[in-house]
């Protein structure tokens, strides 16, 4: 099996690395440079908790080959915040009680800053079809919908 | 879940993809999107030696349209890439719409419709629309090109009329018909994300009187187009008569199964009513 | 009304900032050195005798280092009934059974090692019908039945598949039919499902050759996993330590024991290196538990005034291979059969079957949204049957406080009011309002369907909770009860400031739980939690104050009784000489001349459940539950005829919660239940091949609802009649929301389109045909 030398930013930071050529992102984010926050649960691109943003655009991590991201950066849960300081959609999240278990807020809340940075304004349709990828078993997506929302409006404030 | 081994391999232009094709092509996979290939892999049903990556080809990034040639779409364009495109929301209505109902938009920003139609599900989103739209799908091979019909694409279940060595550079559709108005319909098992049940594409052009095409999904071994309904709306009779009539013709000419998704006795029923809300629709009948 | 300034408002999550930023660490987050990674060979067969295992080639692949079969492992674990092996025995019972598990370096080398393990099986007859599996001269799916240890409230029949049969027997349901003018009987049913919780069964152990033995594992209850691995294994209970770190969904099906034992048997074989097994999504549908499948036949005798006299149930579950929770979801659902009805003369046998099917265990209300579902739809049928409204049917035959259940219990005063429930769902949903039935060619509806759910445990059950005053004057509290998204810890966060009368960001709530720490707690199940933990915490807080005041009494030479612990202080009201910080009494009190007094400040509060007591074996009479949470759920939905598309406009819920500790957190837990609820009422199933191998072991085509799928509106309507021995008033809810979303959304679709449905999921293929059979019925009549 090929093996690559690759260099990619994650959350800001530089990473040269050497993957093998069958390694997904989702593998290489949690294993290889131990940022769990993005979650494995199904790792056919169906529930969509593994989702980082791939130079800004939400993308299902266990179906894009770690060889791939070759010079590209990649945003996860992780590299939201700054310390203490939360973005809108985070404080959303808790304020409209998003939150649950857990296991899918990362993904819920990338797609959510994703959509709110080219589209600032979503319509609650806008919102569904923005998450439509992504399960939640918890919360029956009202608060999570009512969170990006909620984050949309405060932004502009 | 580890995938399977294999060597991973990143041509820059066609005709080092030809060339490694032409050396690997039994034991070789083309990756662009990956979202099918990824999934077949984890699960063991291919185990490609040879993963080749597409996505490093300029050329294969075109997506391009004039007044001549019609629109081309190259085999690393992503939906998301042809649903943000102008010119296919405005010119190519049915195939922006199929594009849109195809997963989720994660899954579009790295799905690709060549990808879609390479794939060669019965249940392929984009095909009824490139059925109704006469598209031609380019393939080269170390050998040359040669392009066929869309029609003539789609082999069976998962198969296609690509040879060992070849690979598809872009899919090309005309313009549409001056006048044509054209859409598509799909139907699932919930609201939310869902493969096809039931797909659905119509076009029609000259008010209705010359130009009518049904194609459709998930009905049989592979996406079809329904000829003969063209023939219901040559003769005379009320519009509804012939939307009736056309429905009938449609599932008459299908031959879905019955699987974990949909009955077989649903999918006629289904393929009837959504062949009669499109005809509906852009016919312009209430 | 008292007014709080805690309880009752929905203060943020505690554990929110780090689940909003990736840091909350969930089992599968957790690397240890030299952990290795488990790989399981499964049965392609649902019924099969194990003739030969050879691991040979398998072994000699570098990087794997332990291979186990179950011929090595002859133990049997279980909740009620010991029957589950850890990898098959003898047979293997269904498909997707472990036969093999092997631990290796890395995944990826596991992996090659499954596939080098070949196993011959001679098939057996298997049968996957519960109804099937009950005839005589069924295969049978554990032969030695009759040898197994099980729990004392558990029936089994031995040399059958019948895993725990309960009766109920209250009155005399014969003399009550022969009483009724109308007699309606009907059956109901429902396939497996399964609780798919997002973060999929994950356990990591560890056997050290000293015999102590650790587990990291995503478990509802940690001490639960103890005690069964400690029966199981014949291993001393202090030498297992079980950690749970933030669970990622449990709903039920990571209650009791899973595949902890694996795990720490692996490890034992490979000299006691940490290994970790994360089930893939295919084998949480295919290998680890289930909710049973379900049969119903509900036959009520009613009077023309509407009184019901009799009903006679019969509740038969398909348990699949190992009984595990089922056989007491049986139990449970048998004494609550009728429903939230006082009912003078019951009958109900309700059965555990074994059949060749994955295994079931709990999920979300227990068996109650099962035969909810008939026992709802059950009421509409019959007040259709004498002509009255099923509103007022209901109110006729409520329990109401005073009211005789069917186990024998007279319901409390402070037992809350089903009723109202009723009434204000009713109003909510705009209940016998003139509306258009049809709008834009589609149908509308509505239906409602009442509700209630006692916590299903044993009669002793316990809880306890530990309170520490830290030395700058802020609290600890430890509890056993873990946090699955229930939000719980909050809401006991919550209590503790409401009580100490202290900022909340002064009280922190550990987040692991680790049973060699965490005060014991039976199980985080049962919607039980927040009763129970919240009485011990109180009384922890009682211990701390107690504590407190004593030191404090000696210091300023006042009786105790004059002292007041209350905003991070200790005082007598009315004299500032007499006033001391709480964080100067945390390790010691101190006299001005320096000699100390008391101690560290520690509260320890506990809880026993009260009143409980066995059911009768012949007749189910008894007092079983802690608490009733009585509720009722309005639907209104829109079905499109020519698709069988059932759209649901509202939901509209009441529960009598007795006490809303943290509305914020409520309302989730509601909506989350509901749209659990709508999943299984219209798109979810277990779809099997006629050899058993199940179809849809994937989120392709096992359905759950995504974010399109949700109702156009919710309304959430709490009730508080407060529960007297109950922390605030409070009862639980967590299950409730879930149990009569289906036979509201059944009875919504009858209203809207005049067609009975008997089965779920309430699908478009299952609705179209069913209303196509009835278009064909009319056509030729």
């Amino acid at each position: 099996m090929s093996r690559h030398e690759i260099s990619l930013t994650v959350n800001g930071e530089r990473y040269e690395l050497e993957v093998e050529a069958n390694r997904t992102l989702l593998q290489l984010l949690r294993e290889d440079l131990e940022l769990t926050g993005t979650k494995q649960a199904c790792e056919r691109g169906d529930c969509g908790l593994c989702t980082v943003l791939l130079d800004g655009v939400p993308t299902k991590s266990c179906l894009v080959l770690a060889v791939e991201v070759d010079g590209r950066e990649v945003t996860t849960v992780e590299g939201l915040s700054r310390g203490e300081e939360l973005t809108p959609v985070q404080r959303a999240f808790i304020e409209q009680g998003a939150v649950q278990c857990g296991f899918c807020t990362p993904a819920f809340i990338l797609a959510g800053e994703a959509l709110l940075k080219h589209n600032p304004r979503p319509t609650e349709e806008e919102v569904k079809e923005a998450v439509g990828g992504i399960l939640c078993r918890c919360t029956g997506y009202r608060q999570i919908i009512d969170a990006i929302l909620d984050a949309s409006k405060s932004a502009k404030k | 879940m580890p995938l399977p081994k294999f060597d991973y391999l990143r041509p820059q232009t066609t005709e080092e993809l030809a060339a490694t094709l032409a050396e690997h092509g039994a034991d070789a996979k083309l990756f662009a999107g990956g979202t099918d290939l990824i999934v077949v892999m984890r699960d063991k049903l291919v185990r490609p030696k040879y993963v080749i990556d597409i996505k490093g080809i300029e050329e294969l990034r075109e997506l391009s349209w004039d007044e001549r040639r019609g629109l081309t779409i190259g085999a690393a364009v992503t939906l998301s890439e042809l649903i943000a495109s102008e010119v296919v929301r405005e010119r190519f209505g049915a195939l922006w719409k199929a594009a849109g109902t195809l997963a989720d938009p994660t899954i579009r920003n790295r799905a690709t419709l060549v990808g879609n139609i390479c794939n060669a599900s019965p249940a392929a989103d984009t095909a009824p629309a490139l059925l109704v739209l006469w598209a031609e799908v380019e393939i080269v091979s170390a050998n040359g090109k040669r392009v066929i019909p869309i029609r003539e694409f789609f082999k069976g279940v998962k198969r296609t009329a690509l040879e060992q060595g070849e690979f598809v550079r872009a899919v090309r559709v005309p313009n549409p018909p001056e006048g044509a108005k054209e859409d598509y319909l799909k139907w699932g098992r919930t609201r939310g994300e869902d493969l096809a049940v039931v797909g659905v594409a119509g076009l029609v052009a000259n008010s209705g009187k010359k130009l009518v095409r049904i194609a459709l999904s998930s009905v049989a071994p592979t996406p079809l187009i329904v000829p003969e309904v063209e023939g219901v709306f040559k003769g005379g009779g009320s519009v509804e008569g012939q939307i009736d009539k056309a429905a009938s013709i449609v599932v008459e000419k299908i031959s879905p199964i019955s699987d974990v998704r949909a009955g077989k006795e649903y999918r006629l029923h289904m393929a009837g009513v959504l062949t009669k809300q499109i005809l509906k629709r852009i016919l312009g009948a209430s | 009304m008292k007014k709080y300034s805690y309880v009752g408002k929905g203060v943020p999550r505690i554990d929110a900032f780090e689940k909003v930023t990736g840091t909350a660490q969930y089992t599968a987050d957790l690397r240890l050195p030299g952990m290795l990674y488990t790989k399981l060979l499964k049965s392609p067969h649902a019924h099969a005798r194990i003739i030969r295992i050879d691991t040979s080639e398998a072994e000699k692949l570098l990087g794997v280092r332990a291979i186990l079969t179950g011929k090595e492992v002859p133990y049997k674990f279980g909740i009620y009934m010991q029957d589950k092996e850890t990898l098959a025995q003898k047979k293997v019972h269904h498909v997707g059974e472990p036969v093999v598990a092997v631990a290796a370096d890395t995944e990826e080398i596991a992996e090659q090692a499954v596939e080098l393990i070949k196993v011959e099986y001679e098939e057996l007859p298997a049968v996957f019908d519960q109804r099937d599996a009950m005839k005589e001269g069924a295969p049978l799916v554990h032969e030695r039945l009759h040898e197994y240890k099980h729990a004392p409230f558990i029936f089994p029949k031995p040399h059958t598949n019948i895993a725990n049969h309960f009766k109920l027997r209250k009155g005399d349901v014969e003399r009550g039919f022969k009483e009724a003018d109308v007699i309606v009987e009907n059956e109901f049913y429902q396939p497996q499902v399964q609780n798919v919780q997002m973060e999929t069964h994950t356990s990591i152990g560890q056997w050290l050759p000293n015999g102590q033995i650790n587990i990291w594992t995503s478990a509802q209850s940690p001490f639960a996993v103890r005690h069964l691995l400690s029966v199981g294994l014949g291993v001393p209970i202090h030498k297992i330590n079980v950690v749970v770190p933030y669970l990622g969904g449990g709903f039920g099906g990571k209650a009791g024991l899973h595949w902890e034992p694996l795990v720490v048997l692996l490890s034992r074989k490979a000299g006691g290196r940490p290994v970790r097994l994360v089930m893939t999504r295919e084998e949480q549908f295919n290998t680890t538990a289930v909710r049973q499948g379900f049969y119903a036949r509900v036959k009520t005798g009613v009077k023309r005034d509407g009184k019901i006299v009799a009903e006679e149930l019969l509740f038969l579950w398909d348990a699949g291979a190992y009984a595990d929770y089922g056989v007491n979801i049986t139990r449970a659902a048998g004494y609550s059969c009728t429903g939230p009805y006082e009912i003078p003369n019951v009958k109900c046998d309700s059965i555990t079957v074994y059949t060749n099917h994955p295994y079931g265990t709990a999920y979300r209300g227990f068996g109650h949204p099962e035969f909810h579902f008939a026992t709802e739809r059950q009421m509409d049928l019959v007040a259709r049957a004498i002509g009255m409204d099923p509103v007022e049917f209901r109110l006729k035959n409520a329990a109401l406080p005073g009211r005789i259940t069917a186990t024998g219990e007279k319901l409390r005063e402070d037992a809350g009011r089903v009723d109202e429930c009723i009434k204000v769902v009713v109003e909510a949903i705009g209940w016998g309002k003139k509306e258009p039935k049809q709008v834009g060619g589609k149908l509308r509806g509505k239906g409602i369907a009442a509700l209630w759910k006692a916590p299903a445990m044993p009669s002793y059950t316990s809880s306890s909770a530990i309170l520490k005053l830290n030395e700058d004057g802020t609290v600890t509290l430890s509890i056993g009860s873990i946090e699955m998204g229930q939000g719980t810890p909050t809401a006991l966060a919550q209590m503790v400031a409401e009580e100490l009368q202290m900022p909340i960001e002064k009280v922190k709530v550990v987040t692991k739980r680790e049973t060699d720490f965490s005060p014991y707690t039976w199980q985080t199940v049962a919607s039980r939690g927040l009763f129970m933990e919240g009485n011990a915490t109180l009384d922890a807080v009682r211990k701390l104050k107690e504590q407190v005041r004593e030191t404090a009494a000696e210091l300023f030479g006042v009786p105790k009784e004059e002292l007041v612990v209350a905003e991070e202080k200790v005082f007598v009201p009315g004299k500032p000489d007499k006033s001391m910080p709480l964080a100067k009494l945390a390790t010691a009190g101190i006299f001005p001349d320096g000699r100390g007094i008391g101690g560290p400040v520690l509260g320890y509060g506990m809880y026993t459940a009260e009143g409980l007591t066995n059911l009768d074996p012949e007749t189910g009479q008894g007092l079983p539950a802690l608490m009733w949470t009585f509720g009722a759920q309005g639907a209104e939905v829109e079905v499109d005829s020519e698709t069988g598309e059932v759209r649901v406009l509202k939901m509209v819920s009441a529960f009598d919660i007795g006490k809303s500790i943290n509305p914020v957190l409520l309302k989730g837990q509601v909506y989350g239940g509901i749209v659990q609820g709508i999943g299984s009422a219209l798109m979810e199933e277990f779809i099997f091949n006629e050899k058993g191998a199940l179809l849809n072991n994937n989120l392709t085509d096992y359905k759950i609802c995504r974010a399109q799928d949700i109702p156009d509106e919710f309304v959430f309507i709490p009730i508080e009649n407060p529960q007297r021995n109950a922390p605030y008033g409070v009862r639980g809810v967590g299950e409730h929301v879930r149990i009569s979303v289906e036979p509201a959304i059944a009875n919504a679709i009858y209203d809207a389109t005049g067609v009975d449905l008997f089965e779920i999921p309430m699908n478009r293929e299952r609705v179209w045909r069913a209303l196509k059979q009835r278009g064909e019925k009319v056509a030729s009549a």
